[in-house]
C-alpha cells in the first residue's frame, strides 16, 4: 500500500490527543467511513457539534486521510496487524488503533461491496422473456428495444442445452 | 380484385402519359419522382396481390389512359411481377434469428478498486442471423441469472408439449 506524506500527517494529527480528544477521533472516524459508505451522506457530516473546536483546515485533512486510508486498505484487503502496524507508525495509542480496527471490521464488508462494484463490464443479462408463436404468415412485427430473436423449437432446445451446459459446468467449478 | 388508387396516386400517375417517346421530361424533378413513385406503387402492390390480369387492367382503366399506354403497363406487369415477389418476400421484416451459443466461464479475480476476488461470471456469444446477414453479440450474466434463464426457457420448451400448443400445431397449416 503506497500512501502518501499527506495521509501520514493527517493521522499523526488524529493520534494527538491534544488536537483531538477520544470523542472526536471517534465521530471524525465514524465520519470518514460514512462519507464513503452512506450513498445519502452530504458535506455535514463534519458539521457534529463536539468537532466545531476543531479548526475545519485541520478537520478536513484529517478526514481526507483517513478516507484515503481506508480505501487503500479496502483495496488491498488489509488485515488487522497491517493496520496496526500502520497506526503504530503514526503514533496511535492501543485504544485509537483497537477503535479504528473496529470500525474497519464492521464496515469491510460496505467497503468491499462498493469497491467490487466500480468498473466496466459487458452488457449483463438479467432476465428472459418468451413468447410461443406459431407462424400462419407473414406481419409485420413490432420492433422491441431489447435483444430479441427467433427460434424454432430445435433452436430452442439447442439454446436450452448450451446454457444447461454451462451451468453444470459452473457447479463442477464451485465444488472444487 | 381491383387496386385501389387514391387521388394522389391518380395524380402522381397523371404525369405518365406526358412523357413523349424521345425521354426528354419538361416538368419538375418533384413531378417525375411523385411519377416514378406512382408506378412503382402499382407494380408492387399489384404484385404483392398478385392481382389477375383482367383485374389490373381494369384498375388502371380508371386512371384515363390511352390504350396503348395501358397494354404497356399491362405489360410491365406481367413481366416483372415474379421478380419483384421474390424482393418482396425478402424485405418482410423479420426477428433475427437463432444460430448458435458459444459460453465461456469467466472468474473476475482482481480489478483496478479491489484485489482478491472471486466473481464468477458466464460469458455468452449469441450468433443470430437476419436477412443472410450474420451477427454475434456478447453478454455477460452471472450464475443465479443463468440458472433463472435455463428454468424459463425450459418452461417454454414445456409449453410446447401441452395438449393446448399441439393441437393448434396439428390443425393448423
Amino acid at each position: 500500500m503506497e500512501l502518501s506524506e499527506s495521509v501520514q500527517k493527517g493521522f499523526q494529527m488524529l493520534a494527538d490527543p491534544r488536537s483531538f480528544d477520544s470523542n472526536a477521533f471517534t465521530l471524525l472516524l465514524r465520519a470518514a467511513f460514512q462519507s464513503l459508505l452512506d450513498a445519502q451522506a452530504d458535506e455535514a457530516v463534519l458539521d457534529h457539534p463536539d468537532l466545531k473546536h476543531i479548526d475545519p483546515v485541520v478537520l478536513k485533512h484529517c478526514h481526507a486521510a483517513a478516507a484515503t486510508y481506508i480505501l487503500e486498505a479496502g483495496k488491498h484487503r488489509a488485515d488487522k496487524s497491517t493496520l496496526s502496524t500502520y497506526l503504530e507508525d503514526c503514533k496511535f495509542d492501543r485504544e485509537r488503533i483497537e477503535l479504528f480496527c473496529t470500525e474497519y471490521q464492521n464496515n469491510k464488508n460496505s467497503l468491499e461491496i462498493l469497491l467490487g462494484s466500480i468498473g466496466r463490464s459487458l452488457p449483463h443479462i438479467t432476465d428472459v422473456s418468451w413468447r410461443l408463436e406459431y407462424q400462419i404468415k407473414n406481419t409485420d412485427s413490432p420492433s422491441y428495444p431489447e435483444i430479441s430473436f427467433s427460434c424454432s423449437m430445435e433452436q430452442l432446445q439447442d439454446l436450452v442445452g448450451k446454457l444447461k451446459d454451462a451451468s453444470k459446468s459452473l457447479e463442477r467449478a464451485t465444488q472444487l | 380484385m381491383l387496386l385501389e388508387l387514391s387521388e394522389e396516386h391518380k395524380e402522381h400517375l397523371a404525369f405518365l402519359p406526358q412523357v413523349d417517346s424521345a425521354g426528354k421530361l419538361n416538368v419538375s424533378s418533384d413531378t417525375v419522382q411523385h411519377g416514378v413513385e406512382g408506378l412503382t406503387y402499382l407494380l408492387t402492390e399489384s404484385s404483392k396481390l398478385m392481382i389477375s390480369e383482367l383485374d389490373f387492367q381494369d384498375s388502371v382503366f380508371v386512371l384515363g389512359f390511352s390504350e396503348e399506354l395501358n397494354k404497356l403497363l399491362l405489360q410491365l406487369y406481367l413481366d416483372n411481377r415474379k421478380e419483384i415477389r421474390t424482393i418482396l418476400s425478402e424485405l418482410a421484416p423479420s426477428l433475427p434469428s437463432y444460430h448458435n451459443l458459444e459460453w465461456r466461464l469467466d472468474v473476475q479475480l482482481a480489478s483496478r478498486s479491489l484485489r482478491q476476488q472471486i466473481k464468477p461470471a458466464v460469458t455468452i456469444k449469441l450468433h443470430l442471423n437476419q436477412n443472410g446477414d450474420h451477427n454475434t453479440k456478447v453478454l455477460q450474466t452471472d450464475p443465479a441469472t443463468l440458472l433463472h434463464l435455463v428454468q424459463q426457457l425450459e418452461q417454454a420448451l414445456e409449453e410446447m408439449k401441452t395438449n393446448h400448443c399441439r393441437r393448434v400445431v396439428r390443425n393448423i397449416k
